[in-house]
């Protein structure tokens, strides 16, 4: 079943008088459950279009669905609520918010919807997801007092409270060292096992691309590879699911 | 709401020094604002209070002859229909003042100096004593008949010292001229404005001096048991005393004239015989200090809009400051979930949270320092004693003027704040995330 649908997608940024196609007609279909990377060199739209799946970004043209839902229309308060009920973003930065620790941090999305949990039950949530990232020792200290690989943790378990269908990464492991940026793929696999979250993300690293189970491959815009578990995929979502 | 209430006091805590140094600008304005609100708001009941008990009452009755010259004289002769009248309301009466007044040169060893000579009687004005600060001689010699207490200033003007005679050159009431001799009994801190154009004798001789028959007098003064039924029982008054004896008109129609201007203006204009008398209090006389009043709230708050003017600035400039600080972190915030309303409201809080600490401590400060200020004794001889209350400076601060003030700052930061936060508020997740800070 299709969870994201991207349809003939365009995306040009105005410099200026210039205009820069960094997405050039894209079109493929990622299933739920599935564990996808972004593949591509610097510059290849890799980022654009994580923003545009992440609703973050709008494209030019063509057309983004998600779940199935037509995104290109929707005003700016439909597309956040939609952000918060169906995705969750790890960034390259980890971008956690340096006055909040790391409970606090986790709990954070959980705060902005107005779907109400109990505190305990909200409680036990983040303490398991702390305890899955292994940083229950670290959980009262800020940001600034994790080092890169336990931040981007911190991120993944942000990413998850809100449990979330699709996560996105945008070069989750660009800021690590490679066996800290294999831990961390590694941490993402398991949890895209157990909890059935599609995972996507993007690097250009070719050693944690072969990790995943669906490769889409692009240069200059374009996709040059589109590959599920070696075979080669189409570009539309199967109809009638 | 509660996490970006949360967010917003920790992000304040982040740059510690930064909120303190605006917060404490907030502060400085409020503690301006509130000292002088303070101030004014018990500069009125000073004023009047202390000018009460240096005009001897709250209430006064002036009598005025016109004779066929069209001369005017002041005094009261016969005051038993007037006290009759008095002690027939009931009215919160403590005592009833009578005094007699002239100016006139006092001359002393070649030297000569103009003064005001109020003659009072020290057996029922005791009270007056205790505001006087005698820094020479005794109260207790006002039993000489031609005793008389003399500031500082004038006796060291004409080189007197206690005991020293000294000549008095002035008119009866009639406008006559006479001559006179006074023996200084005292000499008391000089208040400044008032004390130096005051010198203090006994009734009997300030009458006879003014050729006045005896149980005459020029003013007859109603002490008042406190400050606020002054106008009620001046009206009651002179409802009582119409019919009964001739009146000056209490109303003015006139606006642009002062009350007691208007009543001396009827002195010179109208015609009549016998006796006709003038009734007028405390806040006729000063209705002028309450002008004052209304200057000094004006000018407060005048103060409190170009103070919080500057201070917006440097608000406004702080929160663009912070805006383009935190711009991957609005860019999260809102890949995270929170709608555009709730970064604007982050920063608002942020700003309503500065506001507030400003306020609250410069509403603190501000009572430090009138507390302070109201332990000084500022004694009875500064120039400034007019508006203190036994010496002290006092400070009367009305609720409303601290819900207006905080109001005003609650306000004005956050219209200060409104411009960078609408900024935040609208930048594109996308744009922000690409933000290298």
């Amino acid at each position: 079943m299709g969870i994201i649908e991207l349809q003939d997608v365009q995306k040009v940024y105005q410099l200026g008088k210039v205009e820069v196609p960094a997405v050039k007609g894209v079109s493929f279909c990622i299933e739920k459950g599935d564990f996808i990377s972004i593949a591509g060199p610097s510059g290849s739209g890799k980022t654009t279009i994580l923003n545009m799946i992440g609703l973050i970004d709008q494209a030019t043209s063509g057309e983004v669905l998600i779940d199935g839902r037509p995104t290109s229309k929707l005003k700016d308060a439909e597309l956040t609520r939609m952000r918060h009920e169906t995705l969750g973003f790890i960034f390259q930065s980890f971008n956690l918010i340096p006055v909040l620790n790391v409970w606090e941090n986790i709990e954070f999305p959980l705060l902005l919807g107005k779907t109400r949990v109990s505190k305990a039950e909200k409680a036990g949530w983040i303490d398991h997801l702390i305890e899955e990232v292994g940083l229950t020792e670290w959980r009262k200290h800020k940001p600034n007092e994790l080092s890169g690989g336990q931040r981007q943790r911190v991120a993944i378990a942000r990413a998850l409270v809100t449990k979330p269908q699709i996560v996105l990464a945008d070069e989750p492991t660009a800021n690590l060292d490679s066996a800290t940026g294999e831990q961390i793929i590694e941490l993402m696999k398991r949890i895209n096992r157990e909890l059935e979250t599609t995972f996507i993300f993007s690097t250009h690293d070719a050693k944690i691309v072969d990790i995943a189970d669906h490769i889409i491959r692009l240069r200059d815009g374009l996709i040059t590879e589109n590959v599920r578990r070696g075979t080669p995929v189409g570009a539309a979502c199967p109809t009638g699911n | 709401m509660i996490q970006e209430i949360n967010i917003a006091l920790r992000n304040l805590n982040r740059q510690k020094k930064r909120s303190f140094l605006l917060a404490g600008a907030i502060a400085f304005g409020i503690m301006i604002v509130t000292l002088i609100n303070g101030f004014s708001g018990s500069f009125v009941e000073n004023v009047n209070e202390n000018f009460s008990h240096l005009m001897a009452g709250h209430i006064f009755i002036e009598g005025v002859e016109k004779t066929t010259t069209g001369r005017n004289y002041y005094f009261i002769s016969d005051d038993k229909i007037l006290i009759d009248t008095i002690e027939s309301l009931d009215l919160p009466l403590q005592f009833i003042t009578k005094r007699s007044e002239f100016s006139g040169n006092l001359v002393y060893n070649g030297k000569t100096l103009q003064q005001n000579i109020v003659g009072a009687d020290w057996s029922k004005e005791n009270y007056f004593s205790e505001r006087m600060m005698i820094l020479d001689g005794s109260f207790d010699n006002m039993s000489e008949p031609q005793a008389i207490i003399l500031s500082k200033e004038v006796a060291d003007r004409l080189s007197l010292g206690i005991g020293d005679r000294m000549l008095v050159r002035m008119k009866t009431y009639t406008g006559q001229q006479n001559l006179g001799e006074f023996v200084l009994a005292a000499i008391i801190a000089d208040p400044g404005l008032i004390g130096s154009m005051s010198a203090y004798a006994n009734l009997d001789y300030v009458n006879q001096l003014l050729n006045l028959q005896t149980g005459e007098y020029k003013i007859m003064g109603l002490y008042l048991s406190s400050m606020k039924p002054i106008d009620t029982a001046a009206d009651t008054l002179y409802k009582a005393l119409e019919g009964k004896v001739q009146l000056f008109t209490r109303d003015s129609d006139d606006e642009e004239t002062n009350f007691v201007e208007a009543m001396m203006q009827q002195g010179k204009e109208e015609e009549w015989e016998g006796l006709r008398y003038r009734l007028y209090t405390l806040n006729d006389i000063l209705s002028e200090v309450q002008d004052l009043v209304n200057v000094l709230d004006t000018a407060s708050l005048v103060i409190l809009l170009v103070l919080f003017v500057i201070i917006m600035v440097g608000i406004t400039n702080t929160f663009r400051m912070v805006m383009l600080e935190r711009v991957r972190e609005i860019g999260t915030i809102r890949a995270l979930g929170v709608q555009k309303k709730g970064v604007l409201r982050l920063f608002l809080f942020e700003a309503l949270f500065v506001g507030l600490l400003g306020f609250t401590a410069g509403l603190a400060s501000a009572g430090i320092i009138m507390a302070v200020l109201h332990q000084i004794n500022w004694g009875m001889d500064t120039p400034i004693f007019i508006l203190l209350k036994n010496g002290h400076m006092t400070f009367k601060l009305l609720p409303w003027q601290v819900i207006m003030n905080l109001l005003v700052v609650t306000a004005l930061t956050l219209l200060a704040a409104w411009s960078p936060a609408r900024k935040a508020a609208n930048l594109e997740p996308a744009h922000a995330l690409r933000v290298q800070n």
